[in-house]
């Protein structure tokens, strides 16, 4: 229902060209829960934006590539098109809702307007709620979100509420739509634990829909939990992708091992974390070569002179390390 | 293990704003309720609990930043008076900080070096001619290298720059290090880092550490005893490995049971909804599903033996290993 294709996007400034994406492709089917994992700087917020359109142009430069949605090129879409994808076709959760929140108006105006949006797109007049049903309908959401009085929040202002809650107020705008697809973008960051599992559960109810849910994160137990698939993301390129109990239990790239060996584990006495040697890659300057080869303890010369494509090893299973051996199809 | 850091029934309240004519008029909101625990000598101490229960107040409190309502706090056996200029600088002698926000907690108009030297210039102690050797030792030890002394915070990774708050924490020895959440803000690689050069640190430097996350992956994996707040109230405190097995506060259990690993599958469902002190008594009786009566009076602590302590009248029965179902509601009410 989403394929991402080829996508590579600069950002042009006064000191050159910086690119931030490149080459990225990507497919979620419908009911899916695909998760877009890397560190910071790696892209993922920048995909999540360009799928939506939402990218300034400039600095943003979409060099080649295309977003096909449900048939049609979201790319080559006029504003007025576009609009009528946003809120029920794609929407996103963005990472920090005092942006996303209007901050003149109550909770409760907010996500009425969000039922609007969607009541009015389904075209069935016939669920004409009154006013009473739809505040039934919030609070029973907000309670589902574990907040406590909902009918106490619905009254406030963005900025009375706590960072936590906040959040929760823009999920539940994001899920009253009913969009068909949903973009997270690191959703549940400073949440505390049971909040965290109750909107993780929520997420994954919500595909038994055929909602499809793309997740950004850094948060490689999340990505564990809640994604069928994930896309392992480095310097705005997919290092490796597949189904997320085979890339993170035996993972191909070593980026990913080490990605996985950094959390931690065990208790006072276990041994060191295993260490990505080196900083992270600055994009106005990377090395040649695979991306990753200054901080890889594997590296070799054609890991420092070319860079591996992603290709496919077996069974939807990519990845783009030229370590990998592809009739043995593992490391070596 | 001789006790470096001794907390007493520390106690700190904020005054409510709210003032009707020329009076403060509101309660008074606890941030710390009759907190007691004790760091001992080259010993991680983590201190967990969800957001607003106090752990930064605590931080703060043994760096003088904020005094306490009640209670004491002896540090190497002496008893300090945060009216006297010259215990808070004693204090601040031997304590170390590092604040969670890399970015805010660095002078932006100052190169690396100059945030170095400024606490060496502070500690007064240290002759000029040693500075530079200082330097080098210590951010040799952080793995801070030599080309990025003359840099400045805006152009540092956050994973650098924690570093470097780091060794502007140590680079005058302390005996103990308080980090209040210092991996949050990090990506998981970076966190790995700073975690492996934190323990690197406590082996070189004979020093004590009060770790503050609320990441139990995170304080599982660094500290040898565990603190649990719940609304600036202590409710466990034990050896780490003791409390992660056999948690026996409800809220401890909760708070265990939700925490996401790579290995364990499935999510637990909450079964609370937003956490609420209760204004007297076991704070946590609100949302407690099994509490009773009595719970009204503030539990007194009981010792099982091994340092491990708990404040919770049910203590016995709602005993169960981790992994077990969670419990139903209401089983063991009195």
């Amino acid at each position: 229902m989403l394929e991402i294709k080829d996508l590579t996007i600069d950002f042009v400034s006064v000191d050159g060209r910086v690119r931030i994406l490149n080459d990225v492709s990507l497919t979620a089917k419908k009911g899916e829960v695909v998760g877009i994992v890397g560190e910071s700087g790696s892209g993922k917020t920048t995909l999540g934006l360009a799928i939506l359109g939402l990218l300034d142009s400039p600095p943003a430069d979409v060099v080649s590539g295309s977003v096909v949605f449900e048939g049609r090129d979201l790319l080559k879409l006029k504003p007025d098109e576009m609009e009528q994808v946003h809120g029920t076709g794609i929407n996103m959760v963005f990472q920090e809702p005092l942006d996303s929140l209007n901050p003149v108006y109550t909770v409760e105006t907010q996500i009425a307007e969000a039922l609007k949006v969607q009541r009015k797109r389904q075209n069935s007049p016939d669920v004409q709620e009154t006013e009473g049903e739809t505040r039934n309908l919030i609070t029973d959401l907000l309670r589902n979100l574990c907040i406590d009085k909902p009918e106490e929040v619905l009254e406030r202002y963005p900025h009375e509420l706590s960072g936590g809650m906040r959040q929760r107020v823009a999920i539940s705008i994001s899920i009253i739509e009913k969009p068909r697809l949903m973009i997270s973008d690191e959703p549940t960051t400073g949440l505390d634990a049971y909040v965290q599992n109750r909107i993780l559960g929520m997420f994954s109810a919500q595909r038994k829909t055929g909602e499809t849910l793309l997740y950004i994160t850094h948060d490689l137990t999340i990505a564990s939990q809640i994604c069928d698939r994930i896309y392992i993301m480095y310097a705005g390129r997919v290092m490796e992708a597949g189904g997320t109990r085979t890339v993170l239990q035996a993972s191909l790239h070593p980026y990913t091992s080490t990605l996985v060996a950094s959390v931690p584990q065990g208790f006072d006495d276990a041994p060191p974390l295993a260490v990505q040697l080196g900083e992270p890659p600055d994009l106005r300057n990377l090395p040649t070569g695979c991306k990753f080869n200054p901080r890889c303890a594997y590296a070799k010369d054609i890991c420092r002179e070319t860079e591996p494509k992603l290709e496919e090893i077996h069974g939807g299973r990519y990845t783009a390390c030229w370590r990998v051996d592809k009739e043995l199809g593992r490391f070596s | 293990m001789a006790d470096l850091v001794e907390i007493k029934n520390l106690t700190v309240a904020f005054r409510s704003k709210r003032r009707e004519g020329f009076f403060r008029s509101g309660p008074s909101l606890k941030a710390l309720d009759d907190v007691s625990f004790t760091i001992g000598e080259n010993e991680t101490f983590g201190l967990t609990g969800e957001t607003g229960s106090g752990k930064s107040t605590l931080a703060k409190v043994l760096v003088a930043l904020y005094r306490p309502t009640s209670g004491t706090v002896s540090f190497l056996g002496r008893k300090i008076d945060y009216r006297n200029k010259k215990d808070i600088a004693f204090l601040r002698q031997n304590v170390g900080i590092v604040f969670q926000d890399p970015v805010r907690s660095l002078n932006p108009s100052l190169t690396v070096k100059e945030i170095i030297t400024e606490a060496l210039i502070a500690a007064k102690s240290i002759p000029k001619k040693d500075y530079d050797d200082r330097i080098n030792f210590i951010t040799k030890l952080v793995g801070v290298t030599k080309d990025l002394l003359p840099r400045r915070p805006r152009e540092l990774s956050g994973g650098q720059r924690q570093r470097i708050s780091l060794a502007r924490a140590l680079v005058v020895p302390k005996r103990l290090l308080v980090l209040d959440e210092p991996t949050s803000a990090l990506d998981v690689s970076i966190q790995a880092q700073v975690l492996n050069t934190l323990k690197k640190l406590k082996s070189e430097l004979n020093m004590s550490c009060l770790f503050i996350t609320h990441d139990i992956n995170v304080i599982k994996y660094v500290s040898h005893r565990l603190g649990v707040l719940f609304y600036g109230r202590l409710v466990e405190v034990g050896d780490t490995r003791t409390v992660d097995t056999d948690p026996k506060h409800p809220y401890t259990q909760s708070l265990i049971s939700h925490v996401l690993t790579l290995k364990k599958a499935g999510l637990q469902e909450a079964v609370v909804s937003e956490h609420r002190p209760a204004p007297s008594g076991c704070r946590y009786r609100i949302v407690c599903p099994s509490a009773f009566e009595k719970c009204a009076d503030v539990p007194d602590w009981v010792d099982l033996g091994g340092g491990h302590l708990v404040s919770c009248y049910l203590y016995d029965r709602l005993s169960r290993k981790k992994d077990q179902a969670p419990l139903p509601a209401a089983a063991t009410g009195g």
